[in-house]
């Protein structure tokens, strides 16, 4: 039944077709979110009474981390379903996101250093949330540079789905880390488990710009896909009609 | 097939002895680099031989598929109607039996021979004997996908899988100096070996099935 979804959903003609019904809305949808909540978090929420108005970068450092992990989580998922139902939409998936992911963690770790400066008097510590995310970004170049050396597609990739999915330990580790080991890092303020230990008038615009960041990342991922979709099915009749 | 490549490996002496080489020579350089201060030395010894270790691991996996793959054995293996993941990991425990086992012994002598501290470098043993274990195999998958590109390619991308081991074993050398239960980050340490035991051939023997299709 799931190979029958998969199959009659993920062809990259449909993709294609669905992405651009839904594009706009999308875009609409998350650059109006990102907006209304960046000018509520920035202008309209109290100073905070220990680090002032440095943690106003929240609302680019945590949806920046956010989106860094779940869009690794994304990439393995999309590898898995490579790997087992051999579905094409899937392995361009994987390459579509992984500069988008290295761009999302390369914008939490320089977020973070830079909010580091007020709050901990230093741009870096080898602290195991940060030093885990490093190894996140260099994954993610890792991946990058790993399909760009093969010119067979194919080959490349069953070799990047393989490396996304061993690469995944990462993910928990980045998680866990600053329950694990006692980091400078503070630990999770939002938990699905647990009320929210940050203050509901700063908490609100948090979660729009997580949405709103969501979406315009997932409208990054909607193109990159469908830029590897023009690329590699470029022979294909459908996709001259198309274009 | 552990006694082919066990063979196929001591013929090939530059393989083994490599790696080995530069792990000494490594460590007797570190000597060089600070002032003969026992105090001194020891205060960056420990990183100096984890990160001779992670070297030495990452040049004896080199060119571990290379030559099977351009003399047909990768191929004749898989249409054996042997494990292809079996043979996998005999490889990985040969190597780790002529270049890792030499290293762990070694790390284990130099540490005695700079601390001074018997106690201590018998605790450094099985926490090097276990990291060049991971290594190993962590360095294998970076070649296995690599294959036929370099081995460079394969050591970038399976670099970072080796961070975290590095900061448990940084981790585990300060429970063992603050004498506090240094046995947990062992026991870790063999935890995550466990898995990647088990799951690292089976990648490996996927990815060369990629390689030959």
């Amino acid at each position: 039944m799931i190979k029958k979804f998969i199959h009659q959903f993920a062809s990259p003609k449909t993709y294609l077709y669905q992405v651009d019904r839904f594009y706009s809305y999308i875009f609409l949808f998350s650059i109006i979110t990102y907006i209304i909540s960046i000018t509520w978090g920035l202008l309209y929420t109290p100073e905070d009474f220990v680090q002032g108005n440095s943690y106003r970068i929240i609302y680019l450092h945590v949806p920046a981390s956010f989106l860094s992990q779940s869009l690794y989580i994304a990439m393995a998922i999309s590898s898995v379903t490579y790997l087992i139902w051999r579905v094409k939409l899937a392995a361009y998936l994987v390459i579509a996101i992984a500069p988008i992911g290295a761009m999302t963690t390369f914008i939490a770790l320089i977020s973070g250093s830079i909010w580091g400066i007020p709050t901990w008097g230093t741009w870096w510590q080898w602290d195991a949330r940060i030093t885990s995310t490093l190894i996140l970004f260099i994954m993610y170049l890792g991946l990058i540079s790993l399909h760009n050396s093969f010119s067979n597609h194919e080959k490349a990739d069953k070799l990047l789905s393989w490396l996304v999915i061993v690469g995944a330990i990462n993910i928990p580790i980045i998680k866990k880390s600053v329950d694990w080991w006692s980091t400078l890092h503070q630990s999770a303020s939002i938990t699905l488990t647990d009320k929210p230990s940050i203050d509901p008038v700063m908490l609100y615009p948090l979660i729009g710009s997580i949405t709103g960041f969501f979406g315009l990342v997932i409208c990054l991922v909607l193109l990159s896909s469908k830029y590897q979709i023009f690329i590699r099915e470029k022979n294909k009749s459908w996709v001259k009609d198309y274009v | 097939m552990f006694r082919l490549e066990l063979l196929k490996l001591r013929k090939k002496t530059r393989s083994w002895l490599g790696p080995i080489l530069v792990f000494w020579l490594i460590m007797l350089a570190y000597p060089l680099t600070v002032e003969f201060l026992q105090d001194k030395l020891e205060i960056g010894f420990f990183s100096v031989l984890w990160i001779a270790i992670l070297i030495s691991m990452m040049l004896a996996t080199e060119d571990i598929f290379t030559e099977d793959f351009n003399d047909g054995s990768l191929e004749q293996t898989l249409i054996k109607n042997l494990s292809f993941s079996i043979s996998i990991v005999t490889k990985i425990f040969t190597y780790w039996l002529l270049i890792g086992l030499p290293i762990s012994i070694l790390s284990f002598i130099f540490s005695l021979g700079t601390t001074e501290d018997f106690l201590l470098s018998i605790s450094i043993f099985p926490l090097a004997i276990i990291s060049s274990y991971i290594f190993l195999n962590l360095f294998v998958l970076g070649n296995a996908l690599s294959l036929n590109k370099g081995s460079v390619l394969g050591a970038l991308v399976t670099m970072p899988l080796a961070l975290p081991v590095l900061i448990v074993l940084g981790k585990g050398l300060i429970a063992i100096q603050l004498n506090i239960n240094f046995l947990s980050f062992i026991f870790l340490l063999l935890g995550s070996l466990s898995i990647i035991i088990v799951v690292i051939p089976v990648v490996v023997s996927y990815v060369i099935k990629a390689h030959l299709e």
